[in-house]
This record gives structure tokens, C-alpha cells and sequence, in this order.
């Protein structure tokens, strides 16, 4: 079931297109990455899916309902991090999660206990009475996550949530991630880290220059560029690396340190032929080992191909 | 199917009538209002025009004056309730839009127009608390318990520090992401309705007054302390309705500009 519908939506700000006629849906309790380099047009999208900003033209839906026509009721079961965001710096994070809270209409009692409880959650508690302009940038995120979920959101929408943070804040809002989203919660993310988005997502868009140009599981995104599959292999002796390349399943062989980095066209057949080879030449393998390709290499090898 | 379908879009949406959208919204502009006395109270531009301007005007229009006591009192509060309920309002809109609030404050379930009542509510608040303050020291110096109707200054308060409001969140229109620049647009127009606002001297000396809304609260605090109202006997009701109607008309006014210029303070 879709619970987003994102149809021909573009955004120009003048003569630059920003969003360009992008079209994608976001299923129930999926995790759905928008990835791009910056400037890609992913935080222009985020901002029209949020109801800041208005879309020049298309239309999104969510529940079936048009977020630019209605966008109060929608507001009402969305939560979000926006990335031009910031929480109140003259207030606490205790009064800034139950003002949001206010917002959304969440009872007085319920809105306290909320608010104490993600506090806990997200190990602000401690800090919860000081102002949040003493809060680090870590904090000050889990904050605003916080305060995306202070109206218990059906779905989550999160811009770069992860973005300059230390270890344990990206943990910490990583783990609530999966956890929220086991729970049922739809989450649509934007970011430019393939980490994050590898570890997270169910289903990655990829935005370049304003357009998707690939939408797909990140497994069948590897899937689709097999030339980046590696095999680390080293030797008992030096070999001639010009005889070595000849193979027909190997694209390119780079030295390293104590081996060679191979990128292979297909490795089933690779390893067979460098099987073979170390037979003919009387060499010992020392090591052999496979690399998936990299989501950030896929990433690349779109956006050069987009490009 | 269609009656399941139905069912699930209503557990997700619930049906709200008019009212109970009406009333939820207002509930919402008063959280807004909290927050903003909470953050802006203290802030510099409503130091000095809350605080500093009215004590400087009111030195610099009286000293070595002959004024009587009355229009001591009622040009002390009109001052200071105009320059104190017209100082929270116009800077919400350009602070927050350069803290990155506003972005937050609008992805919540609240309309345009709720964040100006909201602005509107903390204005009102800020300029009817701080007005009673010239009030009380003026009666007690000047004793006018005799004729004093104080139903009708309370109201006159509240009344003219929900219009003033109304007009300062008219300010904060252009798109502007400086408090500075918006506070210079509301020198601009504020000090000449100071000057051409019959302060410290009765109403009928000053032909350009009937321009200025500060007149009309004028009127009502002088008639609050004497019984007298400077348009006749039907003038406390002209006040009224003068300031209602530069209240009300300046806040549609202004729901319907921010509407237009709301979408340019994200353009960054």
C-alpha cells in the first residue's frame, strides 16, 4: 500500500530547475532513501513533501490526500526533521518538545509524559531544564527527532538526519530508526551518505541535477552495476601482472599493498580462471577473498551516468 | 470495499466539525503566543521600544510642560501601550525566520494564520501588562478614584492592545530574515503616529489626530478618568468601534499578505 505518491512534482526557482517532473511512491512501513550529491534537488523535494514549500507544478499525496490542499490534517500524522531547521535555542528541551507538542494538540498529561519519555529515549533527559543553546549539534538533532515524534507520527520524515553528527548520536538515532520502523512507522529519509542509507533503507531513489535516475532495493542497485564486483587476492611470489590482466573475466587489476585489487566481470568465472592461472604458473593463493560492490560506487557510477 | 477504504482513511483522519477546527487552531496560536513571551520578552528591539522608547518620549514630550494630570496619564499609557503591544510583533517573523524556527513552526498542523494570532495573542499580552503599569502610578499620584470608570479603561486596554498588535504584525510582512531592517520600517511608521497622536494635550488641539489610532485610546482612558469623550456622547463608542475596526481590518490584512510572502522566507 502506498502511504506517499509523489507525482510529476517540479520546483523552479526562476530559471533553474530545482525538482524536474520526479515521480516515486513510498510503500507502508518501508524505509524509503532519497539519495543525491548535494545540490541534487533532495531537500527541494523534502520541503514540498513537508508542506513548506509549494510545488511549481505535480502533486503529493499522502493517504490519498493532497498535502497542498489539505495539509493540516496531514501535518497532524507526520513527523519531521527538517534539515533548515532548528529547535528554539532560548528554550529548554523540555519546553521545546511540549511546545511541539501544544502544536499538535497532544493532551497536557500525555504531552508531559511524551516528552519525558523520548527524552529518556534518546538520553537528553539529563540536559532536558537547560537551554538548547547549549546543546551540541548531536543533541540538538536527537532533540529535533524528538520532536518529530512527539505526535507519534504514522510516518517520519527526516532530511539528512545523520549529517555531521558524532558516533554516538548517529548511533543512538540509527538504532531509534530501526526500532520506530519495526514498530510500523514509515520513514522517508534524505541523505547523501551510502552508509546510512545502506544500512537503513528498504528502497533507494537516486536524485541528480533535479531528476531521479534510478529507484531501487539497494541490493538490486549493486546488483545492476556487477562490473564493480572485487577480488582482494595475493600470491606466494611476484607474477606478471600484464599476464594476469589478460584473463578474459578480469576488467582491471590494481596493485596493493601485499596483492593485487582485481575488478571483475563476473566472479564465479573469474575465480575459476585465476584458479587455473595459479595452476599453469605454480603459484600458491595466499588469499582470496570477494567484495560486493559499494553502494557509493553504484551511487557514482549513476550519477556519471545521469550525467 | 469502498465502506473499509472509508473506515480507514476516517481512523486515520479523523473528521473534525468547524468548530472543533476553530477551537484547536486558537489553542494552538495560544501555545504559540506562550512561546513567544517566553523567548522575545527580553530580546533588544523590545527592550528599547517596549521599555526605553516610552520613558525617553515621555521626558522628552513633558519636561518643563505645563500639562495637566489627566493627559499625563492618558498620553503616558497610550505610549507606552502602543510602543510595548507594537514591539513583540514585527520581529517574530524575521527572527525566526533566520533562527530556522519558522521552517519547524510551519511543518506543524497549524495554518499561517494560527502563527499570526499567535504573534498577535504575545503582543496583546505583553502591551496590556505592561500598560497597567503607568495606570496604577498615575492614579495613585494623582488620585482620580472620584470619577474613575475602570470597566471601561480595562476594556479600552485590552481592546486598543488587541488593535496595536494587530497593526504591528503588519510590519513583519516583507521577507526579511534581519529583526534590524524590520525595525527600522517600524520607526518609520511608528514615531510619526507618536507625533501626530494628541499625546499629553487635549484631542481637539491637534487636527491630524483623527488619523492616528492612538487617538481613540486617548479618548477612552480620558474618558475612563473624567467622564468626558472629545467626539460627544456616543464618542466612547466611536473609540470602540474605531480600534475594532483597525484591529480586525489590519489582521485580515495581514493573514492575507504573509500568506503571499511566507513562501519567499524559504527560499533559501
Amino acid at each position: 500500500m502506498n502511504v506517499i505518491k509523489v507525482e510529476n512534482l517540479s520546483k523552479y526557482f526562476g530559471e533553474v530547475h530545482a525538482v524536474d517532473e520526479v515521480n516515486f511512491s513510498v510503500n507502508k512501513g518501508e524505509i524509503f532513501g532519497f539519495l543525491g550529491p548535494n545540490g541534487a534537488g533532495k531537500t527541494t523535494t523534502f520541503r514540498m513533501m513537508t508542506g513548506v514549500l509549494k510545488p511549481t507544478n505535480g502533486q503529493i499525496k499522502i493517504f490519498e490526500k493532497n498535502v497542498w490542499k489539505d495539509p493540516i490534517p496531514i501535518k497532524q500524522i507526520i513527523g519531521n526533521v527538517p534539515e533548515m531547521a532548528n529547535v528554539y535555542p532560548d528554550l529548554t528541551g523540555m519546553q521545546n518538545l511540549t511546545l511541539i507538542g501544544e502544536l499538535y494538540g497532544v493532551p497536557k498529561k500525555i504531552n508531559k509524559e511524551r516528552a519525558e519519555k523520548l527524552l529518556k529515549q534518546f538520553e537528553l533527559f539529563e540536559k532536558r531544564n537547560f537551554k538548547t543553546r547549549k546543546y551540541s549539534k548531536g543533541m540538538k538533532q536527537r532533540l529535533l527527532l524528538c520532536m518529530a515524534l512527539m505526535n507519534d507520527p504514522i510516518i517520519l520524515f527526516l532530511d539528512e538526519p545523520i549529517v555531521g553528527l558524532d558516533v554516538q548520536s548517529a548511533k543512538i538515532i540509527k538504532q531509534l530508526l530501526k526500532e520506530y520502523n519495526q514498530n510500523g512507522t514509515t520513514i522517508f529519509l534524505t541523505t547523501h551518505d551510502m552508509e546510512v542509507a545502506n544500512e537503513l533503507c528498504d528502497r533507494i531513489a537516486i536524485i541528480n541535477k533535479g531528476k531521479i535516475v534510478s529507484l531501487d532495493t539497494p541490493e538490486n542497485l549493486k546488483k545492476l552495476f556487477q562490473e564493480f564486483q572485487e577480488i582482494d587476492i595475493s600470491f606466494n611470489q611476484d607474477i606478471n601482472k600484464e599476464e594476469f590482466e589478460k584473463l578474459s573475466s578480469i576488467k582491471k587489476v590494481q596493485k596493493v599493498k601485499d596483492g593485487f585489487s582485481v575488478i571483475v566481470y563476473e566472479v564465479n568465472l573469474a575465480i575459476i580462471q585465476i584458479t587455473d592461472f595459479a595452476k599453469t604458473n605454480k603459484l600458491e593463493i595466499k588469499r582470496l577473498n570477494t567484495h560486493q560492490p559499494r553502494l557509493e560506487e553504484v551511487f557514482l557510477k549513476i550519477i556519471e551516468r545521469g550525467s | 470495499m469502498k465502506e473499509v477504504v472509508k473506515i480507514k482513511e476516517e481512523s486515520i483522519f479523523p473528521k473534525k466539525s468547524k468548530i472543533e477546527q476553530f477551537s484547536s487552531q486558537m489553542k494552538r496560536s495560544i501555545a504559540i503566543a506562550k512561546k513567544n513571551l517566553r523567548i522575545y520578552y527580553n530580546k533588544g528591539p523590545v527592550v528599547i521600544q517596549g521599555f526605553l522608547f516610552p520613558g525617553i518620549f515621555f521626558f522628552a514630550m513633558t519636561i518643563g510642560r505645563e500639562i495637566l494630570p489627566i493627559y499625563i496619564i492618558s498620553g503616558l499609557m497610550a505610549m507606552v501601550l502602543f510602543l510595548s503591544a507594537t514591539s513583540i510583533g514585527p520581529i517574530t517573523f524575521p527572527w525566526e525566520t533566520r533562527q530556522k524556527t519558522l521552517e519547524r513552526l510551519i511543518t506543524c498542523p497549524i495554518s499561517i494564520k494560527t502563527i499570526i494570532l499567535g504573534d498577535v495573542w504575545a503582543s496583546f499580552l505583553f502591551g496590556s501588562i505592561i500598560s497597567i503599569v503607568p495606570l496604577i502610578l498615575g492614579l495613585l499620584i494623582f488620585s482620580f478614584w472620584s470619577s474613575l470608570n475602570l470597566v471601561i479603561i480595562i476594556v479600552g486596554i485590552l481592546v486598543s492592545s488587541f488593535s496595536f498588535s494587530c497593526i504591528s504584525i503588519i510590519l513583519s510582512v516583507p521577507p526579511s530574515d534581519t529583526p534590524a531592517s524590520t525595525m527600522i520600517l517600524t520607526v518609520i511608521i511608528k514615531f510619526p503616529l507618536i507625533f501626530i497622536s494628541p499625546l499629553f494635550m487635549p484631542i481637539e488641539s491637534v487636527p491630524s489626530a483623527m488619523i492616528s489610532p492612538l487617538t481613540y485610546f486617548i479618548d477612552i482612558i480620558n474618558f475612563g478618568l473624567s467622564g468626558n469623550s472629545a467626539f460627544g456622547s456616543f464618542g466612547i463608542l466611536i473609540d470602540f468601534g474605531i480600534l475594532l475596526l483597525f484591529g480586525f481590518g489590519f489582521l485580515f490584512l495581514s493573514f492575507k499578505l504573509h500568506g503571499k510572502t511566507l513562501q519567499k522566507r524559504f527560499r533559501g
